[in-house]
C-alpha cells in the first residue's frame, strides 16, 4: 500500500524518536500575504504539520483568540476560493503535509465532493472538521468523499468521549487522532489539564494510531510533559498570540523563535 | 388535557432528522452530553410522574391555561374572519418561553445538574431561565449579544435581580446567534455539571423535538378552547417565527388536521430584498446549511458565512430556523411569510387600541399578518393568532420608534443629566 503524506511524515518522526509538532494559522489573518509567509516560516522553523483554518463566522470550538482571528480574516474578505489557492501555492512550496481545518458548513456549502477534490488537487493532505460526527456520515458522505480524494480525515476525540464513541471514532480514523487535552474550547493556558496523562492512557486502549494533543498547549514545558504519552503536540492559539503580541513587523520572527523553542524539546 | 407528547407525521426519526434537516452536527466534546440528554429526556417523557409535575407547574406556577380570547373589536375593525388571540403574554414572565424552561428545569434537576446555561435574544428566554433557576435553586449564566443587551435593558435588569449572571457577547454580529455560540462554548467547558437550557426549537438533537414537546401545550389548549368557544377547529393558525418554538407549539397538535392552514411570520426588517436587512430565512439569502449543531435554512453568503440580520424585535433577529420548520416549509404544510418593522409597529398599536393588549414586538409580526389576512376571508372563517408574549419589555424600542418626546425627556431626567 502506498503511504499518504501524513503517514510518511509520521514515520519520519517516529524514526527520529521524537514528538511531532503541528502548528496552525487562520487563513487570511492578519492577511493572506502574511498567512503565506507565516506558513513557510513555520515549516522552516521545525513544524511537521500545519493546519490552515478556513475562517468561519461561527467557530463554535474556538476560544477567544481564534474566534477573533476568524472574524478579522472574514473582515478582510477572505474567501474559501482564496484558501484553496493559498493551499495550492503553499503545498507546492513546502514538503511538510498541510491540512485544512474548518467547520462543516464551509464544506457543505462548497459541496462535500467538490471540496474534497479541490483540496486534494491543491495538495492538501488531510481535513480536520470538528462538527461532522460519524453519525451523520450516512447522509453527508464526508469521510467517503475525502477517502475518494485520498485525504485523511482526522477524527477529534475529547476527555468527555465515552468508550462507545472512542471505538466508533477509532474505526474511522486515519493518519492520526486529534485528542482535545481538556474540556473546553481552543485557547492557550498556563497549565495543562491535571488529568491529561491519565486520559491519554485511557484512550490509548482504543486508539492504535498516533495521537496528537491540542487545546491549551503553549509552552516547551507542556511538550516535555506529554512526551512519551502523545505523538504530536498541536499549537494553535499560542501561535496567533505570539504573532499578534509581537512588535509591528516582528510577528513572523517571534513565531519562528517560539517554534524553535518548542522544536528544541520535541 | 391530553399528554403534551404528540406524534405527528413531521416528527424527527430516531436520530433526530426531520427529513434532510436537523440531526446532531456537534463537535465530539458535546456528543456524549447530547446522548446523555437524549436518554434522560426519553425516560422523563414516558414517566407519568415527570409529566404530572410539569402539568402542576404549568397550572400553579405559570398560570396556565392561558386564555383564548375572541378579539371582537379587531375582528370588526378588519371586517373579515373571526380573530382569536391565544394570549401567551399572560404566562408568568410574560411569554411562552417559560413553558420550555419549566420542562427543561425539571429535566436538569432529574439529571442532577447544578448550573443552567442559556442564550437569549429578546431576553424573554433568559428571563424565564433565570426565573426557573431561582425557583429550583440552580446557578444560572445567560449569554446575550451586546446589541440585544442595549435594546432589552429591562430584561437584563430582571435577570440579574433573579440572581443570574448575564454575560455580554461581543463576537460576530453581537446578536442571538453569537449568544448561542457562546452558550455552546460554555457547555463544552462545563459539560459535567451544567445543563444547556436552549431557548427555541433548534440546535442539535434532541433539542428541537424536546422544546416542541414542552411548547405543544399551547396548541393542545387552543384545540380544547376553540372547540368550547366556536364548536369547531380554526381555519388558520398564525404565529411569528424566530427559532420556531412558539409557532411549533401552536401548530403541533393540528398537523394531522388537514383542513387547518398554518402561517408562520418571519422578521421582514427593513425589507427582504437585501441580505443584512431582515431575518427571513425563506427569503433572499436563505439557504440550507449546517450551523450550531443542526441542518436547516440559514441566512448565509455563497461561502457559507452566516450573515448579519436585522429586526426591530430582538427575538426574531436570528439567522437560522428550527429544523422542523425547514421540513414544514419544504413540504408546504406551513406557509412562511414575513412582516416588516413598519407593519409591526402598526400592528402593535392596532392591537393596543382595539383590544387593550400590547403584544411583544415578536408577536406583533403575527398580528401584522392577521391584519393583512383577515379582511380577505369570509366572516365565518376563524383565525387563531399566537400572542407569544406581552409588549411591556419593548417600551424603549417602541417609544423610540414612535419618536415619543416626553419619553425621551423622561429618560434624560432619570439618567440625571
Ligand atoms: C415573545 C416572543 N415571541 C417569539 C420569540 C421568538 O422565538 P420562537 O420563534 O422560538 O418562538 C421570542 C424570542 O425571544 C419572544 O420573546
Amino acid at each position: 500500500m502506498i503511504m499518504t503524506a501524513i503517514e510518511e511524515q509520521l514515520q519520519k518522526i517516529k524514526a527520529q524518536n521524537r514528538l511531532g509538532l503541528m502548528t496552525h494559522i487562520v487563513v487570511g489573518y492578519p492577511n493572506l500575504e502574511e498567512s503565506r509567509r507565516l506558513v513557510l516560516a513555520m515549516a522552516e522553523a521545525g513544524a511537521d504539520f500545519i493546519e490552515l483554518q478556513i475562517p468561519f463566522s461561527d467557530p463554535v470550538a474556538d476560544g477567544p483568540t481564534l474566534m477573533r482571528a476568524n472574524q478579522e480574516s472574514l473582515k478582510q474578505g477572505t474567501t474559501v476560493a482564496q484558501a484553496m489557492q493559498l493551499m495550492g501555492e503553499l503545498a507546492a512550496a513546502t514538503p511538510i503535509p498541510l491540512l485544512f481545518m474548518t467547520y462543516f458548513n464551509i464544506v457543505f456549502r462548497y459541496g462535500v465532493e467538490r471540496f474534497c477534490q479541490d483540496a486534494q488537487q491543491a495538495g492538501c493532505a488531510g481535513l480536520i472538521v470538528p462538527d461532522i460526527p460519524i453519525e451523520e456520515e450516512h447522509r453527508e458522505h464526508f469521510i467517503l468523499r475525502a477517502k475518494q480524494s485520498r485525504l485523511s480525515v482526522i477524527r477529534v476525540i475529547s476527555p468527555a468521549s465515552t468508550e462507545r464513541r472512542l471505538r466508533l471514532n477509532a474505526q474511522h480514523a486515519e493518519g492520526f487522532v486529534y485528542f482535545v487535552s481538556r474540556k473546553g474550547v481552543t485557547g492557550a493556558q498556563a497549565n495543562l489539564d491535571a488529568e491529561l496523562a491519565q486520559n491519554l492512557q485511557k484512550i490509548r486502549q482504543y486508539i492504535s494510531l498516533p495521537i496528537a494533543v491540542g487545546f491549551g498547549i503553549s509552552q516547551p514545558e507542556h511538550i516535555v510533559a506529554i512526551k512519551g504519552t502523545a505523538d504530536i503536540a498541536v499549537i494553535g492559539s499560542a501561535i496567533a498570540q505570539t504573532y499578534s503580541g509581537a512588535e509591528k513587523g516582528q510577528g513572523i520572527a517571534a513565531v519562528c523563535r517560539f517554534i524553535e523553542s518548542l522544536a528544541a524539546v520535541l | 388535557m391530553e399528554s403534551i407528547i404528540i406524534k405527528t407525521s413531521f416528527d424527527a426519526d430516531a436520530t433526530g432528522h426531520f427529513g434532510q434537516f436537523g440531526g446532531r452536527y456537534a463537535p465530539e466534546m458535546l456528543l456524549p452530553a447530547l446522548e446523555e440528554l437524549e436518554a434522560a429526556y426519553n425516560q422523563a417523557k414516558s414517566d407519568p410522574k415527570f409529566l404530572d409535575e410539569l402539568s402542576d407547574l404549568f397550572k400553579n406556577y405559570d398560570g396556565r391555561p392561558t386564555p383564548l380570547y375572541f378579539a371582537e373589536n379587531l375582528t370588526k375593525k378588519l371586517g373579515g374572519a373571526k380573530i382569536y388571540l391565544k394570549n401567551e403574554g399572560l404566562n408568568h414572565t410574560g411569554a411562552h418561553k417559560i413553558n420550555h424552561c419549566l420542562g427543561q428545569a425539571l429535566l436538569a434537576k432529574r439529571m442532577g445538574k447544578k448550573r443552567l446555561i442559556a442564550e437569549t435574544g429578546a431576553g424573554q428566554h433568559g428571563l424565564a431561565t433565570a426565573t426557573v433557576a431561582a425557583k429550583f435553586g440552580f446557578e444560572c449564566v445567560v449569554y446575550m449579544g451586546e446589541v440585544d443587551i442595549a435594546r432589552q435593558r429591562i430584561n437584563v435588569f430582571f435577570m440579574e435581580q433573579l440572581g443570574a449572571k448575564v454575560i455580554p457577547v461581543s463576537h460576530g454580529t453581537k446578536r442571538l446567534k453569537d449568544a448561542v455560540t457562546a452558550a455552546l462554548q460554555d457547555w463544552i467547558t462545563n459539560v459535567d455539571d451544567s445543563y444547556y437550557l436552549l431557548g427555541s426549537a433548534l440546535g442539535p438533537h434532541p433539542y428541537p423535538s424536546m422544546i416542541r414537546d414542552f411548547q405543544s401545550i399551547i396548541g393542545l389548549e387552543v384545540k380544547e378552547q376553540i372547540q368550547a368557544q366556536a364548536g369547531r377547529l380554526p381555519d388558520y393558525l398564525v404565529a411569528c417565527v424566530g427559532g420556531g418554538s412558539n409557532a411549533i407549539g401552536l401548530f403541533n397538535d393540528f398537523f394531522e388536521d388537514k383542513e387547518v392552514m398554518m402561517i408562520a411570520v418571519e422578521a421582514g426588517g427593513r425589507g427582504v430584498d437585501k441580505p443584512g436587512e431582515h431575518a427571513a430565512r425563506f427569503q433572499t439569502g436563505g439557504a440550507v446549511g449546517v450551523v450550531e449543531g443542526y441542518k436547516s435554512y440559514f441566512l448565509q453568503n455563497e461561502d457559507g458565512q452566516i450573515q448579519s440580520t436585522h429586526s426591530i424585535s430582538a427575538g426574531l433577529d436570528y439567522a437560522g430556523i428550527g429544523p422542523e420548520h425547514a421540513l414544514l416549509h419544504d413540504q408546504k404544510r406551513v406557509q412562511y411569510t414575513f412582516a416588516t418593522d413598519k407593519e409591526v409597529l402598526v400592528a402593535f398599536q392596532t392591537l393596543a387600541r382595539t383590544e387593550g393588549i400590547f403584544p411583544a414586538l415578536e408577536s406583533a409580526h403575527a398580528v401584522a399578518e392577521v391584519i393583512k389576512l383577515a379582511p380577505t376571508l369570509a366572516p365565518d372563517k376563524i383565525i387563531v393568532v399566537n400572542i407569544s408574549g406581552r409588549g411591556d419589555k419593548d417600551v424603549f424600542i417602541v417609544a423610540k420608534a414612535l419618536g415619543d418626546k416626553a419619553w425621551l425627556e423622561y429618560l434624560r431626567r432619570e439618567a440625571g443629566e
